[in-house]
């Protein structure tokens, strides 16, 4: 830890062990994202079945790093940044889970569209862009994470407005293709979904960071427009 | 050693003489006098010497008397081969770790447990390291792929892995690792972005040459086979050998067309002949009133004196490509404009449809092979897929650039550039 000494090297390994596991579930997670976006673009639906399955390796992750930390504040009674490196973790690893959850939706999504027709082409390009800006958001709040970098967590907790951005135009365009079109709705509504969840996966990356900032600084930044500047 | 011997017996015997003729307390007293200076002197020296080993720096004012100078011109010398021995190591080992981080390649060394414990800059870039702060800290924390993270885990490095990390940085990534000296790793990554683009071009190459060719081999072989199998009378006969023709003539034009790209690909540079635009452009405009039959309107805007230098044959197969394609892309009553313009800048040669029109996403993949707008179309208008491929190799060995604008529904303009030093006064 940056701020501390252990006389017991054995609780850094367990710490720098649980580290490298919830960086092992990002490192999945991300894939996870990148996968099914790319099943939404090229209208790859095979790609659905992969994605499905490695969601639950996902989800075990989870509940085996819950597990963990469980275990450390019970066996080593972790005080200081120790003890806020295991609560960020224990919060961090529930948003990386709902945003491979995301992921699936994503995916299923993509499948339904896929099963009634083909995604329209106006609408690949505004979902990639959101989809890159989501998925470059979790990468930073990992990278952050990894290196215990307060100010780069920053810089992602700021860049969700523009994802929200993103998100609201996407939205105005569905708006109006549908009442030109009454027959798109039922895809539209789907599409809508996919943006949604990809607009969620940001807000998880903003969760990540605000974590991350806790972690490091020990201030508690959720809620608090002031403190993002 | 010498001096301070003789120093000890001069004052003992200067001492013992002044004891034995004079009083023995003043022999006592000068011998300890002169022992004492002795004593002081060694002491200065070897203050001198306390005070240099807190701070050994190269300290040319480190002067002793006697033999402590000799001692201390040693000491002197001594270190100062050593500093130059360590900046001789040091300029070294910067050179090594330049050229490192010069290569083109990214090395990452590993410890045991996978941690770094350095990177050059071709990693930084290409797995997005920072090697001031990930210096100790596990390469999977970093580099989080899920391939990269089994492939570490299966601790089976006798094949190299193919990363794709497509979605953020577009980069394929082909990573070795390599065991070296007690428990240390070396990992090498190689961009291989341009090489899996190219494999990936050469297998759809291929995919599309064998599909082209066998659309119109399925369509003979069927016909060949009905023929045999059953009777026909002579009508349906010459019915399907006119079709048959057809279809072998079609497979025919897209091998020659094969042929030419791949002779044009390898041939050497094209001559500087004078090529006498004039004939050519008059040529290209009967051409394509032969093509058009009649159901288009073909004018020649021509401005300028001027012809090109260059390969005759070449020029008329990409130009003539361009106009073959406006003829056929442009339905009955449209114009069809051949421009040809020569000034100080160089010379244009255009042709200007009022046809269908291309939407934007396509052009920049017009000039690729077998690449089509709409399947069924082209290949009813005749086309083998390889014509702009064709133009744009002939017009490129001419330093020219064709530069496609269009407007869907209105008209696309083909304008070949070619530069001023191609062009010759006419």
């Amino acid at each position: 830890m940056p701020d501390s000494v252990h006389v017991s090297t054995q609780f850094d390994e367990d710490l720098a062990r649980l580290r490298t596991h919830v960086l092992h579930m990002g490192g999945l997670v991300e894939t996870q994202i990148a996968a099914s976006i790319e099943a939404c673009i090229s209208g790859e639906v095979d790609r659905v079945r992969a994605i499905v399955d490695t969601d639950r390796k996902i989800n075990d992750l989870e509940k085996a790093i819950d597990d963990d930390c469980a275990h450390i504040i019970a066996r080593r009674q972790p005080i200081a940044s120790d003890l806020r490196l295991i609560l960020g973790i224990s919060k961090i690893v529930t948003d990386l889970e709902r945003s491979g959850d995301e992921a699936k939706k994503i995916a299923k999504g993509v499948r339904r569209i896929h099963e009634a027709g083909t995604l329209p082409k106006q609408y690949g390009i505004g979902i990639r862009h959101l989809a890159e800006a989501a998925l470059s958001m979790v990468h930073q709040a990992l990278d952050a994470f990894a290196r215990m970098d307060g100010a780069l967590a920053l810089n992602v907790i700021r860049a969700d407005v523009e994802v929200d951005v993103e998100f609201k135009s996407i939205i105005r365009q569905l708006i109006t293709h549908m009442m030109e079109d009454p027959r798109t709705i039922t895809t539209s509504i789907d599409i809508m979904a996919i943006a949604r969840a990809i607009e969620r996966i940001g807000d998880h990356a903003k969760n990540i960071s605000e974590q991350v900032v806790y972690v490091v600084d020990g201030r508690d930044i959720r809620y608090d427009k002031g403190a993002i500047k | 050693m010498q001096r301070a011997l003789t120093y000890g017996v001069l004052t003992a015997l200067v001492a013992l003489s002044l004891g034995y003729f004079g009083e023995a307390w003043m022999g006592w007293v000068l011998f300890y006098i002169g022992l004492s200076v002795h004593l002081g002197m060694h002491y200065r020296n070897f203050s001198r010497l306390e005070r240099w080993s807190r701070k050994p720096v190269l300290d040319a004012s480190l002067e002793g008397d006697g033999e402590w100078d000799r001692v201390f011109r040693r000491l002197y010398r001594h270190e100062k081969e050593l500093l130059e021995k360590i900046g001789q190591r040091e300029r070294d080992f910067a050179r090594l770790i330049a050229a490192v981080h010069a290569m083109n390649d990214g090395v990452v060394l590993l410890d045991g447990g996978f941690r770094i414990q350095f990177c050059n800059q071709a990693a930084e870039r290409q797995l997005g390291l920072r090697s001031a702060t990930d210096r100790g800290a596990p390469i999977v924390d970093r580099v989080r792929h899920p391939s990269f993270v089994d492939y570490l885990g299966k601790r089976d490095f006798s094949r190299r892995l193919v990363l794709r990390l497509e979605r953020y940085f577009e980069r394929v990534l082909a990573i070795e690792l390599m065991a070296y000296a007690e428990d240390c790793w070396l990992l090498q990554v190689a961009d291989i972005t341009q090489t899996d683009r190219l494999d990936s071009m050469r297998r759809d190459f291929v995919a599309n040459v064998s599909h082209e060719l066998r659309t119109p081999l399925t369509v003979l072989s069927g016909f060949v086979e009905t023929l045999q199998e059953m009777e026909v009378d002579a009508e349906a006969r010459q019915r399907y050998v006119h079709i048959m023709g057809e279809q072998s003539q079609r497979m025919q034009s897209i091998v020659e067309d094969l042929l030419r790209l791949s002779s044009i690909e390898s041939a050497p540079p094209p001559p500087d002949q004078p090529v006498d635009m004039a004939r050519l452009i008059d040529k290209l405009h009967r051409d394509a009133e032969a093509l058009s039959g009649g159901r288009h309107r073909i004018v020649l805007d021509s401005e300028g004196q001027g012809n090109l230098l260059g390969s005759e044959s070449e020029l008329v197969s990409a130009l003539a490509n361009l106009v073959s394609n406006a003829v056929r892309y442009t339905p009955s009553g449209g114009t069809i404009t051949l421009i040809w313009r020569v000034s100080a800048a160089g010379a244009e040669f255009a042709v200007q449809d009022t046809g269908i029109g291309i939407e934007p996403e396509h052009i920049p993949r017009l000039t690729e092979r077998f690449y089509r707008v709409d399947r069924g179309r082209s290949r009813s208008a005749g086309g083998t897929g390889l014509g702009l491929a064709i133009a744009k190799h002939c017009l490129s060995r001419h330093q020219a650039t064709l530069e496609i604008t269009s407007t869907p529904g209105a008209g696309s303009r083909f304008a070949a550039n070619f530069p001023a030093g191609r062009v010759t006064g006419g």
